[in-house]
């Protein structure tokens, strides 16, 4: 089996740096505080080093040395949302994944398949990949773990020779000390005078296991390339998390939308590489000084437009903003595949799904998610009564065409309240916002009710009599008389 | 014609789909308004890839013209749209006279929003018939925003059939059909509305030579 192994390098630093990309190519740090302690620098990257600034260092001191210093403060949102963004490298290429703090594993066999050039072009895809996601990240293959371990902590990209001797000979030439962070050992190890892999794996494995335990005989193993730790793939999450704590509270949802633009980039892209769109968004907003917003933004298809995800989490917080100031923002994305559909031959190609699942997400930021969709009949007696349905447009089948064309009733929603001059023979006049006009020919009553079971909450139980009105101004309109309050309401014309 | 072509039996099915090779050869074609009368008006039906109009006062049809197109494109296997400014849709009316109601994207909006959803809508693809219901909106769209509509129509193949009171499109249309006041019919004693008689004019694509028709009557019958 092949395994690859993806390592970034100071994840944490990584993983800040991945909520503000245009910090990257300058000095940066991270800091971090134990306990009551002052923070301290914990992490840096290779600008920061060559400024002089050293892990250990104080904020001012860090600063005094490099002026140009950008320092981040290390947050379990970040951290959180870096290693689950690490995983969905894997994920991209492979269905299961094993997670160990700033590397990941999986199996790489089948990439062969995929990528006919060999595997170094395999490690170049990994890499690129990575570097989408924003990590700057150190790719190795092997046959073992702890042999693609190494080889990532020593070489940017390396691939491993498949057997053990071209294991062993790759890994002779590499300093001790990448092969343990036991400082313990590696000092036994300068002891001895074995300074690479190649001087342990000259050792007996007995011998070495009997003065350095079991984890000496381990590194021996691994140097002569007989490395048999277990490799243990998860499945990926069922949703993805992106995550951010603010510096400073947010008032306002301009602003607000401006940071979880960031947040839906990110899950967007994790997405995307997995080849799924987000069918489903939770976000969670903590507030200042305490308590949690939390709203699910409903989405009319899987998309993977940010602007229309963005969009609709700009018109859900319009509609309710939050009760406070906002100090962290939690995004939890649903994913999903997007849907395919099988075309006809003999029929017209309708809309690509993907380009579809947009559209109509756009549509639903545009005029709401509730007003898109396909129309529905509701099982009820009242004539405007509609309902919405999703629109799934896979599966349709030709209809006959209607032989004769009849008449559509405009209808008014809700029914518009007018005043109507009643007659021996039903009404003679009616005045409403848009129409005034005498009636030249009514027809009716036509009697309907019902829903006498309904709760008044529901609606409750309606009464009406209907008429088909002529009137003077050319439009025959329907009206109806609500037989509970005796009003009239127009009901809209037919056309 | 060989005995044993004579003797082939297409399936029925198939047949009903097959498509004349005049009709392939066609560049941009028509489709059919699913009303016969209309059809011979406009010399085939609504041209494809471009705007079309529709308009006239109240009750004279213009809604019952709409959903008759998209009952048809549906009928051809075509994707459909209607854009609804105050969601006036009758649902029931229109399942009841055979539009399948799952086939049909409807979108209820403001007209403030109406352009920008059928800009939407079109810019997608691969819908056949996109329907911008104006009849009752109050809205002045300036010419840009018709301009941006037609060529995207074009691009995608798709015919937008803006239904309005008074025209609206002017050349931008390629073809405009003017409805001249529906006479209704009530028969009784007591008087039961029956439906309505209207005159359709052509306003716009006279130069087609597929029609000789200045205008024709059309007849919709109520559902009572």
């Amino acid at each position: 089996m092949r395994l690859a192994c993806v390592y970034v390098p100071q994840l944490a630093l990584q993983a800040a740096l991945r909520r503000c990309p245009e910090a990257l190519g300058t000095p940066a740090a991270l800091l971090a505080s134990h306990g009551k302690n002052k923070p301290r620098v914990t992490e840096l990257d290779a600008e920061a080093r060559r400024a002089g600034v050293r892990p250990g260092m104080t904020a001012a001191q860090a600063v005094a040395t490099a002026p140009a210093l950008r320092l981040f403060t290390a947050t379990a949102a970040d951290a959180e949302a870096g290693a689950a963004a690490l995983a969905d490298v894997g994920y991209a290429f492979a269905p299961r994944v094993e997670r160990e703090g700033e590397r990941i594993f999986f199996a790489a066999e089948d990439l062969k398949r995929l990528y006919p050039a060999g595997e170094p072009a395999i490690a170049q895809a990994l890499q690129a990949h990575a570097a989408r996601l924003g990590f700057g990240a150190r790719v190795a293959l092997a046959a073992t773990k702890g042999a693609a371990r190494v080889a990532s902590r020593a070489h940017e990209l390396a691939v491993v020779p498949e057997d053990r001797a071209g294991t062993r000979a790759f890994l002779a030439p590499l300093p001790v000390h990448l092969f343990t962070d036991d400082d313990d050992l590696r000092a036994a190890f300068r002891r001895w005078g074995t300074r690479t892999a190649g001087a342990i794996a000259a050792l007996p494995v007995d011998a070495v296991a009997l003065r350095l335990g079991p984890t000496g005989a381990a590194v021996a193993r691994l140097a002569r390339g007989d490395d048999d730790e277990p490799f243990h793939p998860q499945l990926p999450p069922d949703a993805l998390e992106e995550a951010i704590e603010l510096d400073y509270p947010i008032y306002e949802i301009e602003p607000l939308a401006f940071v979880l633009r960031g947040l839906t980039d990110r899950a967007l892209a994790r997405l995307s590489g997995r080849s799924l769109a987000c069918a489903g968004l939770t976000l969670r907003l903590a507030l200042d000084p305490r308590g949690l917003d939390v709203r699910e933004v409903p989405l009319a298809a899987p998309t993977r437009e940010a602007k229309t995800l963005v969009d609709l989490i700009r018109l859900d917080l319009a509609r309710r903003p939050p009760e406070a100031a906002v100090v962290g923002a939690h995004l939890i994305a649903l994913p999903a595949r997007v849907r395919a559909t099988q075309l006809d031959i003999l029929r017209p190609t309708g809309p690509a799904p993907d380009r579809l699942a947009t559209t109509l997400a756009r549509l639903a930021a545009l005029v709401g998610p509730e007003n898109v969709g396909a129309p529905a009949v509701v099982d009820s007696w009242r004539e405007e009564a509609i309902a919405m349905k999703p629109y799934a447009p896979a599966g349709l089948s030709s209809a006959p065409i209607p032989s004769e064309t009849r008449l559509c009733l405009r209808h008014r929603r809700p029914p518009e309240e007018v005043e109507v001059l009643m007659g021996r023979a039903g009404p003679t006049a009616l005045r409403g916002v848009e129409t005034t006009a005498r009636v030249l020919v009514a027809a009716g009553p036509y009697r309907l009710s019902g829903e006498w079971w309904q709760d008044a909450a529901a609606g409750g139980s309606w009464a009406r009599e209907y008429w088909d009105v002529h009137a003077s101004d050319g439009a025959v309109y329907r009206l109806h008389r609500d037989a509970r309050d005796g009003r009239f309401y127009l009901d809209g014309y037919y056309d | 014609m060989s005995s044993r072509a004579q003797g082939l039996v297409l399936d029925p099915e198939l047949t009903a789909r097959l498509v004349s090779s005049e009709r392939l050869a066609e560049a941009r074609g028509r489709r059919s308004s699913g009303i016969a009368p209309l059809d011979g008006l406009l010399g085939g039906g609504w041209p494809r890839a471009a705007l079309c109009e529709i308009f006239g006062r109240r009750s004279s049809g213009r809604t019952a013209i709409v959903r008759a197109a998209l009952a048809a494109a549906i009928a051809a296997g075509e994707t459909t749209a209607l854009v609804d400014t105050g969601g006036t849709l009758d649902a029931r009316a229109a399942a009841a006279s055979g539009l399948p109601l799952s086939a049909l994207l409807w979108i209820r909006c403001a007209p403030a929003q109406a352009l920008k959803a059928t800009d939407l809508v079109v810019a997608a693809g691969g819908f056949g018939v996109a329907v911008l219901d104006l009849c009752d909106a109050q809205l002045r769209a300036p010419d840009a925003a018709w301009v941006r509509l037609r060529h995207a129509a074009r691009a995608q193949g798709t015919t937008v059939l803006v239904a309005t009171g008074t025209r609206r499109l002017g050349s931008f249309a390629a073809a405009a059909v003017e409805l001249d006041g529906g006479r209704p019919s009530f028969f009784g004693p007591p008087p039961l509305f029956a439906g309505f008689y209207t005159r359709a004019t052509r306003a716009r694509g006279a130069h087609d030579r597929e029609s000789q028709l200045p205008c024709v009557s059309l007849a919709f019958t109520s559902r009572s």
